[in-house]
C-alpha cells in the first residue's frame, strides 16, 4: 500500500485542524485575515501538489484499491481546490455578517467540507463513497445553518438536514442491497461480477437506490426540492460552494458508478436517463422564470445545470463523459462570479432581491459587467464558457443518436436546445435590472478589496480562458474520461 | 421453523418502509428524525444478515462506518432543530415557510 497517495487530503485535513485552532489564538477582530492564509496554503497545495509533475499527482491505488489516483480525480482534486479558494475569497468578504469572531470556524468547515470532496473524487469503492459524501453533506449542513441568528438560515439548515439524511438512507440500503447480491464494494471488482446479475431485481433496486443517493447531491429531478430554499436561506459563500463543489462531487462519483462499477446496468438504463436529464432541464428553467430572489434564481438555474451535465452521462460516451468534466470546469468560474458579486452588491440591503441589482452599472461598472458576463455565460452565448460546454454536450448526445439510432436522444437534445431558449429569458432579466432599471435609489460606489477585484478579475478571465481557448482543459477532460471506459 | 435470509430481509425492508413512511407522514422534525434512523438501521440489519449468511465480513465493517456517521448526523441534526426550535417556539414542518417563491 502507498499511503503517499493520500498526502493531499491529510494536508487539507491539517489545515482544517489549524484554522480551527487559530481561533484562539488570534483576537475576534482579525480572524478575517486567517483565510487569506488557508488561501495561500491551498496555493500552494494545488501548484506544488497537484501541477503536472507535482508531488500528489502520481497514480495508483491505496487501502487494498478503496481509494485511487488517476487522471479524472487529479482532473476533480485541482477543481475542487480552485474552487474552495475562490470560496474562501468570497467567505472573507462576507465575515461582516457572521456572528463576531466565527469566521475562522467557518473557514475550517469549507477547508472539510473540501477535505472530503478529494476523498470523493478518488473513491473506488462503496465505503469511501459513503464516508465521503457523509463527510462533504454533515459538514454542509452547519455551513448551510451557520447565520445561526437569521431564521431562513436555520430553515434551510433543518431542510437539507432532513432531505440529505433521507438520501443517505437510500444510499446506505442500496449499497447494503448491492453488496448483498454481488459480495463486491469495489468499483473494479464489481464491474467484473456485475453482468451475472443484470436480471437480480434486488442488485438493481440497489443500483437506483445509490442513484438517488447521488442524485440528491447534483439536484435531479425528482430529488430536486431541497435546492431552491438551500440556496435561498444559505450564507452566499455555501450556496457557491454548494453549487459548485458538492454538486461536482457529486457528479464523479455518478460517472464513477455508472461507469466504473456498474456499466453493464447503465447502459440498459439509457432512456431513464434520457427522461430524468430532460425533466431536470425543464423544471429548472420553467421554475425560475417567475422568481425575484436571486440567490433562489440560481438555485432553479443549478437544476436546470445539472440537467444539461446529465446530456453528458446520458451519452453514454467518452465524450460526454469529458463534455461534463468541461462544462463543469466553465460552471466553476461562472457560478463563483454571479455569487461573489451577490455577496459584494447586497451585503448592505436587507433584500436579495433582484431590485437590489438596480443602478449598479453606475456604482461599480467591474460588478456590473461581471453579472453580466456571468449571466451571458450561463445562458450559453458564445464566446464564453457556458457556450463551448453546451455545444459539446449536445454535440455528444447527437453523435450517440447517430450511432445508437435512439430517436430519444434528438428529443432530448431539442429539450436542452429549448432549455436554453427559455433561460435567456430570466438570465437577461437579471441584466436588464442592472443596466435599466429606473428605480434605483442608491448610487453610491461600491468600495471593492483587493482580494475581491483579484478573486473577480480570476473568475472573468477563467470564463474568457474556457470559453476562447478550450484545448488544454479539454485535453485534460479526455484524459480523465479514458479512466471510466476501462 | 427455519429463520433464513429471506427473513431477516423481510425485516429489514419492513423497517425501511415503516421509516420512510414516518418521514412522509409525520409532522414533528424529531419524530421525522427518529424514522429516518430507522431507515439506517434497517439497512444495518441488511447489511449485518448478508455477512452472517455469506460469511463475509466486509458488511460488518461497512456497519461500523453507517454507525458512526449517523452518531455525527444526530449530533449536527438535533443541535439545529434545538436552534430552530429556540427562535421559532415550534418542531413543525408546517411552520417552515419563511421561503416561498
Amino acid at each position: 500500500m502507498n499511503a503517499s497517495l493520500i498526502s493531499l487530503e491529510i494536508s487539507v485535513i491539517g489545515l482544517g485542524l489549524v484554522l480551527m485552532l487559530a481561533d484562539f489564538f488570534v483576537p475576534a477582530e482579525r480572524r478575517r485575515f486567517i483565510g487569506y492564509a488557508a488561501i495561500a496554503a491551498l496555493g500552494v497545495l494545488l501548484v506544488a501538489g497537484l501541477s503536472g509533475n507535482g508531488s500528489c499527482s502520481q497514480f495508483g491505488t491505496a487501502f487494498n484499491g478503496m481509494f485511487v489516483n488517476d487522471a479524472l480525480s487529479l482532473f476533480f482534486k485541482r477543481f475542487f481546490i480552485v474552487a474552495a479558494i475562490l470560496v474562501l475569497f468570497m467567505a472573507a468578504e462576507f465575515s461582516d455578517r457572521l456572528a463576531a469572531g466565527s469566521i475562522a470556524e467557518y473557514y475550517s468547515l469549507i477547508v472539510f467540507a473540501l477535505a472530503g470532496m478529494l476523498f470523493a473524487a478518488s473513491s473506488n469503492d462503496f465505503t469511501m463513497l459513503f464516508v465521503s459524501i457523509e463527510l462533504i453533506t454533515i459538514t454542509f449542513y452547519v455551513l448551510v445553518s451557520f447565520q445561526r441568528g437569521k431564521l431562513q438560515s436555520l430553515e434551510a439548515g433543518v431542510k437539507y438536514l432532513i432531505l440529505g439524511a433521507l438520501s443517505s438512507a437510500f444510499m446506505v440500503f442500496g449499497i447494503a442491497l448491492i453488496w448483498g447480491t454481488t459480495g463486491k464494494l469495489n468499483f473494479t471488482e464489481l464491474a467484473a461480477v456485475a453482468p451475472q446479475f443484470a436480471d437480480s431485481k434486488i442488485f438493481l433496486l440497489g443500483v437506483l437506490f445509490v442513484l438517488v443517493g447521488l442524485g440528491f447531491k447534483i439536484a435531479m429531478f425528482p430529488f430536486q426540492i431541497w435546492a431552491p430554499d438551500v440556496y435561498q436561506g444559505a450564507p452566499t459563500p455555501t450556496t457557491a460552494f454548494l453549487a459548485v463543489g458538492s454538486k461536482a462531487a457529486g457528479f464523479v462519483l455518478l460517472l464513477r458508478v455508472l461507469f466504473t462499477a456498474v456499466p453493464s446496468v447503465t447502459h440498459n438504463w439509457a432512456n431513464l436517463l434520457i427522461i430524468i436529464s430532460g425533466i431536470t432541464i425543464l423544471y429548472g428553467n420553467l421554475c425560475a422564470i417567475p422568481q425575484r430572489n436571486l440567490k433562489r434564481l440560481l438555485g432553479y438555474s443549478s437544476i436546470a445545470h445539472a440537467g444539461y451535465l446529465l446530456l453528458g452521462v446520458a451519452a453514454l460516451s467518452a465524450s460526454g463523459q469529458a463534455a461534463v468534466l468541461y462544462y463543469l470546469a466553465g460552471y466553476l468560474f461562472t457560478v463563483m462570479a454571479a455569487f461573489m458579486v451577490i455577496a459584494l452588491v447586497l451585503r448592505h440591503l436587507a433584500t436579495e432581491d433582484i431590485s437590489g441589482l438596480a443602478g449598479l452599472s453606475q456604482r461599480s461598472p467591474l460588478l456590473a459587467a461581471t453579472m453580466t458576463i456571468a449571466m451571458v455565460s450561463l445562458a450559453g452565448i458564445p464566446p464564453l464558457a457556458g457556450f463551448f460546454g453546451k455545444f459539446l454536450l449536445l454535440k455528444s448526445v447527437i453523435e450517440t443518436a447517430q450511432v445508437t439510432g435512439n430517436h430519444g436522444y434528438y428529443c432530448l437534445a431539442f429539450t436542452a436546445l429549448a432549455g436554453v431558449i427559455i433561460s435567456l429569458y430570466y438570465y437577461f432579466g437579471v441584466v436588464r435590472a442592472i443596466y435599466w432599471s429606473k428605480s434605483a435609489t442608491d448610487l453610491s460606489p461600491i468600495e471593492l478589496s483587493a482580494p475581491a477585484k483579484v478573486s473577480i478579475w480570476v473568475c472573468i478571465a477563467g470564463m474568457f480562458w474556457l470559453g476562447l481557448f478550450p484545448n488544454m482543459v479539454l485535453n485534460f477532460a479526455n484524459e480523465a474520461a479514458k479512466v471510466l471506459g476501462k | 421453523m427455519h429463520v433464513g435470509l429471506q427473513h431477516y430481509l423481510v425485516v429489514s425492508f419492513m423497517l425501511f418502509s415503516l421509516g420512510l413512511l414516518g418521514v412522509i407522514m409525520r409532522r414533528n422534525l424529531l419524530v421525522i428524525y427518529m424514522s429516518l434512523e430507522l431507515m439506517l438501521n434497517a439497512a444495518n440489519l441488511a447489511l449485518v444478515s448478508f455477512s452472517r449468511f455469506n460469511n463475509k465480513l466486509d458488511g460488518q465493517v461497512l456497519v461500523f462506518f453507517i454507525i458512526t456517521v449517523a452518531a455525527a448526523e444526530v449530533a449536527v441534526g438535533l443541535a439545529l432543530i434545538v436552534a430552530l426550535y429556540r427562535k421559532r417556539q415550534s418542531a413543525h414542518v408546517e411552520d417552515l415557510t419563511s421561503m416561498k417563491l
